[in-house]
């Protein structure tokens, strides 16, 4: 029964989300609060339908109901809860409904708190969130069911794919679903405010809290990917311009240029049509991401299984709601109000430059990810567009953001003195410049590009106290003063130096990682030793293990420096008989900011004796590659808590006045 | 089926209820002012704020305020027509909820399955378990055994498991229901040939490094094992010491009576061995079939064996606890009265005897 009642509530679902697009958009249209306001009920209904559906389909899951074709191709009784229940969300079927629930729920949650936003602005964003309500939960209804039965019930199920089978991959598509379909919240009042002709500061404002929510949750999202790829996948490597993480990259990178469009709209009324041109992107972005992943012309150990009729079917609605989207821009842009001018040097000049440079970096890689694509359709010859494309391209683009991303913030609004900001940031730019020079002269000459990243990383690092240092007069005043300027400091302002303190922790992480990384791998006889770095590393014994669900094979190793022992890496060569799929089950020593990384190759017939392949790896401050990101996802929350921009400030301050 | 309808009509009333309210909600709020000037508003009490904690200086802020004094001006001006909330639509709220609830039903019947009832694992075990066992496919026969033995941890019941994880072609889930089985029980050897066994099917055959340590831990607890030895011999041939293989079998032919078929079959290994053009595949256990036959016939011949050798204590043990598990109540007690007759006085015996007449039936 509980099957069959999420198989209705999810068929109800589509059918509110019609209801709620026909009676907010008639309401709109005359004006009525009653048709608005039922439309915003029918979101809420609809989010509580979904959401029972949601929850019908991982009680599924969880008792292994295998008369349900998705939890059959999907699960196993083996299987432990964390991934019956990540099993949910694991195939197409269910991810799409995980994308429904985020769709339905954003939705509601512009019914329910915004209450700030004008009537108009509101009812149209409803309606545009039940559009895309509709289609999205029409695609899943009619053509990825979850809930379709099966007449002949198997014993057992496929299982997940056990690279799936891990908690930073159990808990990164809610994160990722969660951040791209926030956009589609900045999409809806896009086209509301394209409707109602009127893009101003204040419509920056409503947006702008959405687009944080959806940016900080995406960057959670792709650096939990990130380091899923870096310790599940084996490679030691956490970033492969893979097409698919290209795709989760895209609209972050789009989302993060509206970001800071957004500000220059909010407090100056400038760049409203590209602003207006960006929010329809992300969500773009995110709906071709979905396509990429789901239609078979990718191949990646991170997409879905491949049908192209669903491709096509999802090519169709990012053509429908994306083409929709562009052509009321193509109308309405012309009639927006022209915002306020401002000189060369400037804030909004230096956003500007922000701007441009994170958009030709998007088409870039855009172009990267699908030119393969395109050229093999055309031609039938299949061509690899690999990381050498993506380094050459996108890194020198993010250079010149980065040696400009410290002065933006220093320069005043309108019309900026250029040779006081250069004042202003002299130590953290020789400071970038002397630890390059240092790292190159003395480390290592032959590092040349890591040693400049490093020097961008500290510009970047020193940049961004330097401009809280000059807005709290940090030794220039009276301790009263700057305690009073700190805590005067609007939460935003202070998240936006985490976000850009994160980003230059991040950039320190990965030009260590990358330029001083050290990688040894050798067949290993039991009492066998590898060297990498300074370490030493014994293979002690390999033990058989039985898991809950697999065999494996686990490596017992020490590792020593100078003949100390450091740490016990356990490393596993797994293999899942549900799927007959082997995986490598990496260990890892954190080593103050840095990681051991142990994997357990696969075991051969040595002379005498088996032997493994063990390959090890030397990640210097590697660990800053997910703190940073994570950093800046805590800048986007801080600012996110933001008195200005809490949600219904604007219906409280009203109540009270 | 009325269950999915009420809980179906529930949810139904429940979205009603919700898009009503909200409704009746927004009408009475019909009136409300244009939040944008409060934003304005807001804007400029911010300035002023950041101005008086010294966080923008005075020519920024001047302008900054003139340009959102502006943007309030502006928006002051701006004539938006009032929001109204006509009491003649209310019907029209009704006629698309009630649309929305025929919808929904009529594309349920198309898509859902309203007949088909949900099928969770414990609830089909359980009807598996009160179902004839000889009916039982192998695999449904696994998913009994895995419920069966994993509260008991009983070795036996392992051992059982790891009979029908073979006949559902699942070795690798053969070998490890016989290594928790060899857990609960590692003196006992025919666990350990059977390991071997199941780890050399695996191997298609070959007599790989783990099975051929199975095989001699079977042998150091039963020296006498023909299994074990039979395998070791193999695994001689194979590693290319065809003499060492060769004595080895020949020891094994020796020790069995002349009537004994058994013979046949080693003299035929042995001429394979050093013929190898002679070799035949061996046989595999057949898939499929009536899996609690193989069971039966496996349990009737340890009672065989009991009968030519009786004194084996852990052999009566495992045959009451056989007949317990398969249920066959008669044949348990049966057996349980004559091993009670030849072990009385052995304390130890009978309680391992008794707990053994317990053990949970599989159905």
């Amino acid at each position: 029964m509980i099957v069959e009642f999420g198989s209705f509530a999810l068929v109800l679902a589509f059918c509110l989300s019609l209801a709620q697009a026909c009676l907010s958009g008639i309401g709109r249209w005359r004006r009525s609060s009653i048709l608005a306001g039922a439309g915003e009920g029918a979101a809420l209904a609809a989010f509580l339908a979904v959401a029972l559906a949601f929850a019908a389909l991982m009680h599924a899951f969880i008792t292994s109901d295998f008369s349900v074709a998705n939890v059959a191709a999907n699960s196993h009784t083996e299987k432990p809860l964390l991934y019956k229940i990540a099993g949910t969300w694991g195939s197409h079927e269910g991810s799409m409904l995980l994308w429904c629930l985020a769709l339905t729920g954003f939705g509601s949650a512009i019914a329910g708190f915004g209450r700030n936003l004008p009537k108009g602005l509101k009812s149209l964003g409803v309606m545009t969130q039940g559009v895309l309500g509709t289609v999205f939960l029409g695609y899943t209804v009619l053509a990825s069911n979850p809930f379709v039965r099966l007449a002949r019930i198997p014993v057992e199920g496929h299982s997940l794919n056990p690279l799936l089978q891990d908690p930073a991959l159990a808990v990164h598509p809610p994160f990722l679903y969660a951040g791209y379909v926030g956009l589609s919240v900045v999409f809806s009042l896009a086209v509301a405010a394209l409707i109602e002709g009127r893009v101003d500061a204040a419509w920056a404002r409503w947006v702008r809290p959405w687009t944080l929510a959806a940016w900080s949750l995406l960057t959670i999202g792709i650096m939990m990917g990130s380091f899923w790829a870096y310790y599940e996948l084996g490679w030691g490597g956490w970033w492969f311009w893979d097409p698919v993480e290209n795709a989760s990259f895209m609209p972050w990178l789009i989302a993060t240029a509206l970001l800071h469009s957004a500000v220059v709209t909010e407090k100056r009324g400038a760049l409203p049509g590209w602003t207006v041109f960006l929010a329809i992107s992300a969500f773009t972005f995110s709906m071709l991401g979905a396509f990429l992943v789901r239609s078979g012309v990718l191949t990646s150990v991170h997409a879905f299984a491949v049908d192209p009729t669903r491709g096509a079917l999802l090519l169709g609605i990012l053509a429908l709601t994306a083409g929709s989207a562009f052509s009321l821009f193509a109308w309405r842009a012309p009639v927006l109000a022209p915002g306020g001018v401002f000189a060369p040097i400037s804030r909004e000049s230096a956003l500007v430059m922000n701007n441009i440079l994170l958009a030709t970096a998007t088409v870039m890689v855009l172009l990267g990810t699908l030119f393969p694509l395109i050229r093999e359709a055309v031609s039938g010859t299949p061509i690899s567009v690999g990381a050498p494309y993506f380094n050459l391209i996108f890194l020198p683009l993010m250079a010149v953001m980065i040696v400009l991303l410290p002065a933006g913030p220093l320069l005043s609004w309108k019309r900026a003195d250029a040779k006081g900001v250069y004042q202003r940031l002299i130590f953290a730019a020789l400071s970038g410049v002397g630890i390059a020079l240092l790292v190159y002269a003395l480390v290592s000459p032959r590092k040349a590009l890591a040693s400049a990243g490093l020097g961008l990383a500290v510009w970047l690092i020193f940049g961004a106290l330097t401009e809280v240092a000059e807005r709290t007069r940090f030794l220039r005043g009276s301790t009263g003063e700057f305690w009073r300027r700190v805590t005067g400091l609007p939460r935003g302002a202070w998240g936006m130096t985490l976000a850009h303190l994160g980003l230059g922790i991040f950039i320190l992480g990965a030009c260590f990682e990358t330029g001083w990384r050290v990688e040894a791998a050798e067949t290993l006889p039991i009492g066998g030793q590898l060297k990498v770095g300074a370490y030493e590393l014994t293979l002690d014994r390999v033990a058989a293990v039985d898991g809950p669900n697999f065999d494996a094979e686990r490596g017992l190793i020490t590792a020593r420096k100078a003949g100390i022992d450091i740490c016990r890496p356990s490393p596993e060569r797994r293999f899942y008989p549900a799927g007959g799929q082997t995986t490598s089950e990496v260990a890892i020593c954190t080593l103050g900011l840095n990681h051991l990384y142990v994997v357990l190759g696969e075991r051969r017939m040595g002379p005498t004796a088996p032997v493994w392949l063990v390959r090890a790896y030397w990640n210097p401050l590697a660990i800053l590659i997910f703190l940073g990101p994570l950093t800046m996802a805590l800048g986007g929350f801080l600012s996110l808590s933001d008195r200005r921009l809490r949600l219904a400030v604007g219906q409280r301050t009203a109540k009270t006045s | 089926m009325i269950t999915l309808w009420v809980a179906a009509g529930a949810l139904s009333a429940a979205a009603a209820v919700i898009i009503l309210l909200r409704a009746a909600g927004a009408a009475s709020n019909a009136g409300s002012s244009d939040p944008t000037l409060e934003v304005y508003r807001r804007q400029l009490k911010e300035l002023d704020a950041l101005a008086d904690s010294g966080l923008i200086d005075k020519t920024d802020h001047a302008t900054a305020k003139v340009e959102a004094s502006r943007r309030l001006l502006g928006a002051a001006d701006q004539a938006i027509a009032p929001w109204t909330a006509p009491a003649a639509q209310g019907p029209w709220v009704g006629a698309v909820i009630a649309l929305v609830g025929a919808s929904a039903l009529a594309l349920y019947l198309v898509v859902g399955s309203p007949g088909f009832r949900d099928q969770p694992m414990a609830a089909r075990i359980a009807q598996w378990r009160s179902a004839p066992t000889a009916g039982l496919s192998a695999p449904e026969m696994v998913a009994v055994l895995k419920q069966v033995t994993a509260p008991r941890q009983d070795p036996e019941g392992f051992r059982y498991l790891a009979l029908a994880e073979v006949q559902s072609e699942n070795l690798s889930g053969a070998a490890r229901a016989l290594r928790r089985a060899i857990v609960l029980a590692p003196q006992r050897s025919d666990l350990w040939e059977m390991l071997g066994e199941v780890l050399v099917m695996q191997a298609n055959g070959q007599e790989a490094g783990a099975a051929q340590t199975a095989f001699q831990e079977a042998l150091k607890r039963d020296p006498k094992s023909m299994t074990a030895r039979f395998h070791l011999a193999r695994g001689k041939d194979q590693a290319g010491d065809r003499d060492g293989a060769v004595a080895m079998l020949r020891a094994l032919q020796t020790e069995l009576p002349p009537s004994d078929s058994r013979r046949q079959d080693l003299e035929q290994s042995i001429k394979e061995i050093l013929s190898p053009h002679l070799a035949q595949p061996s046989a595999s256990p057949a898939p499929g079939g009536d899996q609690m036959a193989v069971i039966r016939n496996m349990v009737a011949g340890l009672a065989e064996k009991l009968k030519t050798n009786p004194d084996d204590p852990e052999g009566w043990v495992r045959l009451v606890r056989s007949y317990a598990v398969l249920g066959d109540r008669t044949a348990r007690d049966a057996a349980l009265a004559q091993a009670r007759g030849r072990y009385r006085g052995r304390a130890d015996i009978m309680s391992q005897l008794d707990a053994a007449s317990k053990a949970e039936a599989m159905k």
